[in-house]
């Protein structure tokens, strides 16, 4: 009896936790909601607003009208021939070269691609900027930009990777040449 | 003769992890301990031979065995010998090897040191850390190999192989010393020397919680056992991490000449996400430890840590993302994201099972919203969509794009400084609060008085800083909650401190002192907090209010700026360092209020060469005068007779992003310290001498 009493009164206190612990459950499912929701709208914004098209020369250089204005990001193939700096007024000039898309060795498609008589050549100035170390002959440039009007590409933001990063695993034919 | 002994070690490492995973995995099936046994040793054993094999690479380095690719390719003959050393990570072949060895190290220790404590665990986490090392050994000896040597065959072409090809002779020493390509000089910075092996540390020792959590999982052993055995492990890993993060940007600060040191590159991010979902992991076990709660949550926070760390490191590595930082492309993508992409479903896969069985079921409930658990998660989701949000801009847009649009679309650093900082500002409000609530239920009242005390010296402070001529709004909003944070951390220390003072009568710094002895890990934090709190002041101060100019000046002409005047006094051209560059170097004085302060020396270095067909390097080195108020951070632009020009920014409360990383690794340091245990029969007249004074 004591048992039964005992029983009883505990599943009426289980119903009210019960109860009480889903009205508790659904403060949390809210506030849960609420940020995933305020989350989203960061991320979903901040992609809307920070989007650029990764395009090659060849892309930018045959749609110019279609990405006029538009910031977008850009890779291609250092010319070094071409490398002006004007350190006064730290401005950069150079040319860069159109990259086959689909290669295994970047070192070589660099290569390849200033030196291709036929490749896409794309002019580019730099403002306001110190001349990076590895602006050089045969370096990738990956450019954030917009195309001109004057037909140059107006870089705000500048990576470039040395070639000399990607003959890692290449041996180098110099080493069986005879000694100088 | 070299190289084989490091090739022939590393394969017997190889074959040493695989054998250990077979002898756990069979061991733990048949409840065999001879075979548990055979692979405790058996993983033990592969720390000494990629000890070995990592040894005999360094010895090639130092002794300019120009035959194996690897030293030609990071050294030449006027290489210093401590860049020597440090080059044996300086690449993808020896970074991997130096990786094998790390997390062969923390293997062994944990395995070592857990093994009587935790003997049910044991074979499981044997088997994951082993299967683990086996995958990295098994790229560096297939795919990356670092004993690898250049042969001529007789069509006088080079190949560099691992074994003999026929026919192959080896290329004249003197030719190979003359080819060699050196260190690049990028790598040739401070920063730079100890920031790889730092990440690493952090990475691999990520592995140790990870195990543990899957032997838990594959055991059925699912108490705090596995969180006890791995708290200190994921504060050492989170450490070295933290430490990897600071030293990458102080390099970045340093050597890449922009001014800044944290650029949102994918593979900088790459090497954060871990730290954000470790960091949410490690305030999240103290919840399953106090109260039973949140099991399920805490295996997917450590097997987002781990897979975060595999990811970052396919990411790379392979050749994947494009960066600055990253490794140049290799053949070790695809498997890479074959071994993540299994990790991540095996792992998943087991807490679904555990679930099913109904064996993660939580303890307790929340009990309101403003419990220390409920704001400990709170934090926890905040980390983690930090985490989504930074994955997505780096990597998740770029191949979503590509793969569901067919074009390439990249995120540049708008994105991530929209989304970032109300995220960040969220954090550090959880940070000011969840430490003054308690566990199970805390009422606003009370939370409210708690935090009176910190919100009446942030509004202090607030007002000097507007005094001081900060009005920007949302500086001020940043500041404000950055503060709050750091005061009460600094508040509860000092309560505590105070409480403990009325108690024994010593004074505050004795009571202080005492009291860091006695709980490391809750005051350790407090440190911890505190450093965050002075890196978020100066990653506000030096983000929101850099200045920048550039000028060309006649050698005695001077400018101005923000109070500072910068005389240029001459260049120094040509100088010839001991490793053959050439520096041209501008002298330029740095004075304020009439009173000269500094003489700054930002240069060009300039690296010779190593091919024919190779320009020379040129690194832009500046000079920096540093104080606590700001940075004077000053680069040549170049220069011609009596002309230089520079470009200076001006970098407020940038030294603060570096003493709080101090801060911060003092604070972790502290909780990590081992608590001194007293001996077994000192700990029982101890529990007796209590049970007798017990209230009743």
């Amino acid at each position: 009896m004591a048992q039964a009493t005992w029983e009883k009164a505990a599943s009426g206190t289980s119903t009210t936790q019960s109860t009480s612990r889903k009205r508790g459950h659904w403060k949390f499912l809210v506030g849960g909601l609420l940020i995933l929701a305020a989350v989203a709208y960061l991320v979903i914004s901040g992609t809307v607003g920070g989007a650029r098209f990764f395009i090659t020369v060849d892309d930018l250089m045959s749609s110019r009208a279609a990405y006029a204005g538009q910031l977008v990001r850009v890779s291609g193939a250092v010319i070094g021939d071409t490398i002006r700096y004007d350190r006064e007024n730290l401005i950069i000039e150079f040319t860069v070269a159109h990259i086959a898309s689909q290669n295994d060795d970047l070192a070589a498609a660099l290569h390849a691609a200033v030196n291709d008589p036929t490749a896409t050549l794309m002019q580019v100035r730099v403002e306001n900027q110190v001349k990076p170390e590895l602006l050089q002959h045969e370096a990738q440039a990956i450019m954030t930009g917009t195309f001109g009007e004057d037909g140059v590409f107006h870089v705000t933001e500048l990576n470039l990777k040395c070639p000399s990063r990607f003959i890692e695993s290449q041996p180098d034919q110099s080493i069986a040449e005879p000694q100088v | 003769m070299l190289a084989e002994i490091g090739l022939t070690c590393l394969l017997l490492a190889f074959i040493a992890a695989v054998y250990a995973v077979i002898a756990a995995l069979y061991g733990a099936r048949k409840h065999n301990d001879r075979f548990v046994n055979s692979a405790r040793n058996a993983a033990l054993l592969t720390f000494p031979l990629l000890l070995v094999s990592a040894l005999v690479l360094l010895i090639g380095l130092l002794n300019h065995q120009y035959q194996i690719a690897y030293v030609w390719q990071v050294s030449n003959p006027s290489t210093p010998d401590f860049y020597r050393f440090t080059a044996l990570w300086g690449s993808q072949q020896g970074s991997l090897l130096f990786w094998c060895l790390v997390m062969s190290a923390f293997s062994a220790a944990a395995i070592t040191l857990n093994w009587r404590s935790n003997h049910r665990l044991m074979p499981y986490v044997i088997a994951y850390t082993m299967v683990t090392l086996a995958f990295f050994i098994g790229l560096s000896l297939f795919l990356e190999n670092p004993f690898a040597r250049y042969w001529i065959l007789p069509d006088n072409s080079v190949v560099s192989t691992v074994l003999i090809p026929a026919g192959g002779v080896a290329p004249s020493s003197l030719r190979l010393a003359e080819t060699a390509r050196g260190l690049n000089p990028l790598l040739r910075h401070f920063g730079m020397i100890i920031h790889p092996p730092m990440l690493y540390l952090g990475f691999t020792g990520f592995v140790i919680p990870f195990a543990f959590a899957m032997a838990a999982l594959a055991s059925g052993d699912l108490t705090t056992n596995w969180i006890k055995a791995t708290r200190r492990w994921a504060l050492i890993a989170w450490l070295f991490l933290s430490l990897g993060l600071l030293l990458g940007g102080r390099w970045a600060y340093d050597v890449l000449g922009w001014g800044g040191y944290w650029g949102w590159d994918p593979v900088e991010n790459a090497a954060f996400i871990p730290w954000l979902i470790g960091t949410a992991f490690i305030h999240s076990v103290m919840i399953q430890e106090k109260r039973g709660m949140l099991k399920t949550w805490n295996m997917f926070l450590v097997i987002g840590t781990f897979s975060a760390v595999i990811f970052g490191t396919f990411a790379t590595r392979s050749g994947l993302i494009e960066s600055v930082h990253s490794f140049a492309q290799s053949q070790i993508g695809t498997p890479m994201f074959l071994f993540w992409a299994a990790v991540t479903l095996v792992s998943v896969g087991l807490i679904v099972w555990r679930w099913n069985r109904g064996e993660l079921k939580d303890e307790h409930a929340f009990a309101g919203l403003l419990s220390r658990e409920t704001l400990f998660v709170l934090n926890n989701v905040v980390f983690v969509a930090l985490a989504a949000a930074i994955f997505w801009g780096s990597f998740g847009a770029p191949i979503l794009s590509e793969l569901v649009l067919n074009t390439d679309i990249t995120l540049g650093a708008e994105y991530f400084n929209n989304v970032t900082p109300p995220l960040f500002l969220a954090l550090y409000i959880l940070m000011g609060i969840a430490p003054l609530s308690a566990w199970g239920a805390t009422t606003a009242r009370s939370l409210g008085r708690a935090l009176v005390v910190p919100l009446a010296l942030t509004a202090v402070s607030l007002v000097v800083i507007v005094l001081l001529g900060t009005t920007s709004p949302g500086a001020l909003l940043g500041y404000g909650v950055v503060l709050l944070a750091g005061f009460v951390a600094l508040y509860e220390t000092y309560r505590g401190a105070a409480a403990r003072r009325r108690k024994t009568g010593d004074n505050l710094f004795k009571a202080a002192l005492a009291l860091f002895g006695r709980n490391r890990r809750r005051y350790g934090g407090f440190i911890v907090h505190l450093g965050i709190t002075v890196i978020g002041l100066g990653v506000i101060g030096s983000t929101l209010f850099q200045v920048e100019t550039q000028q060309t000046l006649q050698i005695g002409e001077s400018l101005n700026l923000e109070g500072y005047t910068m005389t240029y006094s001459g260049l120094e051209p040509g100088q010839i360092a001991d490793d053959g560059r050439i520096m041209d170097i501008a002298l330029v004085t740095v004075s304020r209020d009439g009173r000269e302060l500094a003489t700054l020396r930002p240069r060009h270095d300039i690296y010779p060469p190593t091919a024919a067909n190779e320009d020379p390097m040129v690194m832009n080195i500046a000079g920096a005068y540093s104080t606590l108020e700001n940075d004077f951070y000053v680069l040549f632009a170049g220069g011609e007779g009596s002309t230089a020009t520079f470009k200076i920014y001006i970098n407020p409360l940038i030294n603060l992003v570096w003493w709080g990383g101090l801060i911060l690794i003092l604070g972790t340091v502290i909780s990590v310290w081992p608590t001194e245990t007293l001996p077994a029969h000192a700990r029982e007249r101890s529990a007796t001498i209590h049970r007798a004074g017990a209230p009743a």
